[in-house]
């Protein structure tokens, strides 16, 4: 058993698990955080993406134990008790998701873009959802949301994030 | 019911089996869930609030969940003492079976319980032809039949399992082209039966008169692959008994009568004996229009007194579910001058692949679909379904009209290159058009197909110049 | 060289199951304070059926969508449902949730007749109120007689019904008859870019006209066509299921079956189109699969009108159509050659 010790989400958490676990695998089962998804569980298609040191990653082709002293945000991570993370609201708003299951992977790829660039371009919002896959939308509205995010400036980290 | 709330009784259920070895000590591992946040002052959209309510761009409640990563997907439930299934895949595309043998398998520490093909008290089912087993009987047909299936206390342990199972094969040449499979002296796929298993036909007019009206003929053929569905959300469900013999399964399925229907036959348990709930799917696109795992995951309850759970892997997703029909696509067309379409015969040839599934509506709606959204006076068409042992197709978003839109679309383009008519000009010559007959005499009403032209040239500028641009 | 091209294609499509019965049954409950309850065996796999649903059920009580709670998909509590297949939900099961409103509605309207002074055939209802028609300023609040229906006359309003689409069997001879309720119209019209020197192609754009009757929630309309498309691009131009010589799949992976991510999806213009349906619940019939139909015919149309080459069989990979393009050029030379 190997010991983990991370930020989750702005907590300190800590955590023993087989050396083999995954980081998606240690949120989802020890830390009951099921909001990143499993769907391919080999790097395919993001939907367990979560935001690991500022970058995106996905948390399938993650160890645990390598997410040892760092600092995770997941989209459990986004939202307050009284506001959701403008991603949310906008992606609400549009009707981005369907069957939502690429969702927080997308949403997460969108924060650590938005996080580094507040104001992308079109092709520049396309490059950062290019290993989330969604067979639902087609990602129009998806990239409508986030225009409008960064429009609004509302791209702010989360204070979730410290 | 969340995994947190259930682990000291999963961790006591776990372990008898596995006394203080590494699997039980990460069982037992303390749960450590945070609560997650639940925003209770949001901005309610507005459209959701106006009346009337139709036509309104109502933000959908189940959007804010999904934003959040709090659906409830059934990948994402846990009940106590709930096992792990895999399914063992055949690998070879025709054989017989000769032997399963799980003894190895069962040996396992951690491994609870095994079934075959010989467990499943009525083995077949189907939407129309009750040709699909549960698990693999005495033949495979296709290499991503199951022959056999393990629960254990861990989806690695059940993984390992399946390598323990060995199944001694018989091999059978494959039938694997769809027109070979057409052919008479062609071995039966599923023999005695045709590899013809679905044909249809519909005649309207006169063909060979609107050819012999025509200005020129026109012939061409096409071919369409298999494609998957490929939700993000793989095929799953899990299973409970209750003591009064009462089974609840959770599942992925997008169509929970038939699914009960489907389940009361393979188990032999009466329809007030089964409970099914859907959880949100995470997409379908006809792929989960049908069991899969269900019947699995409820002898393998039976078997062991414990929820039982199977989700498919992603490569289980291409090889063991539905995909779409590829279609061979032979066209003729007769025109005016004009442009004016006189007749058109069509023969389809759909590849089935090794099970019947939704091939029966799809086989319809192809040929009833294929001579396109325009008003002809005189239709011959004719599509024939055959099996194959490859995988098998079924329901796909359209039915097989995204096949037949590509041949007599592709086929409209050339006619009008060769007449030096426009693309937009010949569609609306021969539209359909309100009170049209369809190919099946149907009078049709609400027909816009000439507004959505219209409006799409429109949008996208389309000036009748000429063919080419 | 990148050389661009456009292509059209335009498509028919039915509603529900080909001749076949495939009814759905819905319950509708008015609770005390004029909101609902729906229950329905159909199974939310994503399109937002749901709140399509509750949609209707709103409009048919004068409500608003958000007063309308849907329980689905449980076959121990929610009546059945032929379910999430042939573009039939909005159409059927929305039918038979209408029907179902209208009756728990008629109960309202037995209530609040007296009250009114008039007979119930006189009353409608609208923005949370049983009203006389014509005289909108009499009325009740719907949750008052909810209320009293139960309270005081002992008919709660709940109303319960299916909905089978109108077919008639085809000919076994010629296939003649009536093998759908209803049907939608499309177009789609690509703008594609082909490199000739490596069969590339780019989809740029995709102008998109849908019928789908009524559109009950045009932002959900939207999003079928665009998520339609990108299902159609792949199909056109990517996605294919390769088995090896004896039968088994080469590629069963998300890493070598290609399929649209944001860099491959155009640009999408989505248009709804004028049309109303009578026999569909407030003029709707249906959008979900239609929205895939033209996407492949049109962006092959475009490739044509690009660079001239017929690709017939699909997907036209980049190898596809640089081996058409060869072949092209080898035919164009020996034309040259043999004219000379």
């Amino acid at each position: 058993m190997a010991t983990v010790t991370l930020t989750l989400n702005g907590d300190v958490r800590t955590a023993s698990v087989p050396p083999e676990t995954t980081l998606l695998r240690l949120l989802r089962e020890e830390f009951g955080l099921t909001g990143s998804k499993l769907g391919c569980d080999v790097g395919d298609c993001g939907a367990c993406t979560v935001i690991v040191d500022g970058k995106s990653v996905n948390s399938c082709l993650m160890l645990a134990v390598q997410a040892d002293g760092r600092d995770v945000v997941t989209i459990e991570g986004l939202a307050t008790m009284s506001r959701l993370h403008p991603l949310q609201q906008l992606f609400e708003d549009k009707g981005s998701l369907q069957c939502g299951f690429c969702g927080p992977g997308v949403i997460m790829s969108a924060k650590a873009l938005l996080d580094e660039n507040p104001d992308p371009s079109e092709q520049e919002i396309r490059d950062a959802l290019a290993g989330n896959l969604c067979r639902c939308t087609g990602y129009s509205k998806m990239i409508e949301a986030i225009q409008a995010v960064a429009r609004d400036g509302r791209g702010e980290p989360a204070k979730s994030a410290v | 019911m969340d995994r947190h709330d259930t682990e000291d009784k999963k961790s006591a259920v776990v372990e008898r089996k596995t006394p203080g070895d590494a699997l039980g000590e990460m069982l037992r591992a303390p749960a450590a869930a945070p609560l997650v946040p639940t925003p209770l002052e949001t901005l309610v959209p507005e459209a959701r609030q106006q009346t009337p309510a139709v036509r309104q761009r109502a933000t959908r409640p189940d959007a804010r969940l999904h934003g959040l990563g709090q659906t409830k997907y059934i990948d994402d439930m846990y009940f106590p003492g709930m096992l792990y299934a895999k399914i063992k895949r055949a690998g070879i595309a025709s054989a017989r079976v000769l032997r399963v043998d799980t003894s190895e398998a069962e040996k396992m520490p951690g491994v609870i319980a095994v079934v075959t093909g010989r467990d499943v008290p009525c083995n077949s089912f189907g939407p129309s032809l009750k040709d699909q087993p549960v698990l693999a009987g005495e033949r495979v047909f296709h290499a991503g039949d199951g022959v056999a299936a393990v629960a254990a206390v861990t989806e690695q342990i059940a993984a390992e399992a399946l390598e323990k199972i060995t199944v001694e094969y018989e091999p059978l040449t494959p039938v694997l082209d769809p027109l070979v499979s057409l052919g008479l002296e062609t071995p039966g796929v599923h023999a005695p039966s045709p590899n013809i298993y679905g044909h249809k036909v519909i005649k309207k007019g006169d063909v060979e008169k609107g050819f012999a009206a025509s200005h020129r003929i026109f012939e061409a053929s096409y071919r369409t692959q298999m494609v998957e569905h490929v939700p993000l959300e793989p095929h799953c469900s899990i299973a409970m008994w209750d003591a009064n013999g009462r089974v609840t399964i959770y599942t992925t399925l997008g169509r929970i009568t038939l699914g009960r229907a489907d389940l009361a036959r393979t188990l032999a348990v009466p329809m007030s004996r089964i409970r099914i709930i859907a959880t949100v799917v995470g997409g379908n696109f006809g792929g989960k229009n049908e069991i899969t795992t269900e019947p699995v995951v409820a002898l393998l309850a039976k078997k062991t007194g414990r929820p039982v759970k199977c989700t498919y892997t992603r490569p289980e997703e291409f090889i063991s579910s539905t995909t779409r029909h590829p279609i061979v696509m032979d066209y003729k067309t007769g025109v005016t001058k004009e442009g004016r379409i006189l007749a058109r015969t069509i023969r389809l040839v759909l590849e089935g692949g090794a099970y019947c599934s939704w091939s029966e509506t799809t086989l319809a709606k192809a040929c009833i679909l294929s001579p396109g959204p325009y008003d002809i006076e005189n239709i011959h068409a004719e599509a024939f379904v055959v099996y194959t042992n490859k995988t098998m197709t079924g329901a796909m978003r359209g039915f097989g009209a995204p096949q037949v839109c590509f041949a007599y679309e592709s086929h409209m383009d050339d006619i009008a290159k060769a007449l030096d008519i426009d693309p937009l000009e010949i569609r609306l010559r021969n539209a359909l058009r309100e009170g049209s007959l369809s190919p099946t005499g149907q009078q049709l009403q609400s027909v816009v197909v000439r507004d959505t032209l219209l409006q799409a040239a429109q949008r996208f500028g389309w000036s009748g110049d000429g063919a080419a641009s | 060289m990148k050389r661009r091209g456009r292509g059209i294609a335009c498509m028919w499509y039915p509603i529900g199951f080909t001749v076949s019965a495939n009814p759905s049954a819905a319950v509708v409950k008015v609770n005390e304070d004029g909101t609902a309850t729906l229950l329905t065996g159909t199974v939310e796999t994503g399109q937002g059926s749901l709140t399509i649903l509750a949609q209707i059920v709103a409009e048919e009580l004068g409500i608003a969508t958000d007063d309308v709670h849907v329980v689905s998909a449980d076959t121990d509590t929610t009546p059945m449902d032929t379910g999430a297949i042939a573009s039939r939900t909005t159409y059927v099961t929305g039918n038979a949730a209408r029907l179902a409103a209208e009756k728990a509605k008629k109960i309202l309207f037995e209530v609040a007749a007296p009250l009114l002074g008039v007979k119930p055939e006189h009353l409608e209802v609208g923005d949370h109120k049983i009203r006389i028609k014509g005289f909108p300023q009499r009325s009740l609040h719907i949750g008052d007689v909810a209320e009293r229906a139960r309270g005081v006359n002992g008919d709660p309003p709940i109303g319960s019904a299916s909905f089978n689409p109108a077919t008639a069997a085809l000919d076994a001879e010629t296939g003649q008859g009536k093998p759908f309720a209803t049907y939608v119209y499309a177009t789609q019209i690509a703008e594609v870019e082909v490199d000739d020197e490596t069969g590339e192609v780019e989809v740029l754009r995709i102008a998109a006209s849908h019928d789908c009757g009524t559109p009950i929630n045009p932002m959900l309309v939207e999003g079928q066509v665009e998520g339609g498309i990108s299902m159609g691009v792949g199909f056109a131009l990517e996605e294919e299921i390769l088995f090896d010589a004896t039968g088994r799949q080469i590629n069963p992976n998300l890493t070598n079956y290609i399929m649209p991510t944001s860099l491959d999806m155009p640009k999408v213009e989505v248009d709804i189109v004028d049309s109303y349906d009578p026999t569909g619940p407030f003029g709707a019939k249906g959008v979900g699969e239609p929205t895939c139909v033209p996407t492949a015919a049109a962006i092959l149309n475009a490739i044509h009108d690009a660079v001239g080459v017929r690709v017939t069989s699909l997907p036209a990979t980049a190898e596809k159509v640089y081996a058409a393009l060869k072949a092209k050029r080898a035919q164009e030379g020996k034309r040259l050659g043999a004219g000379a």
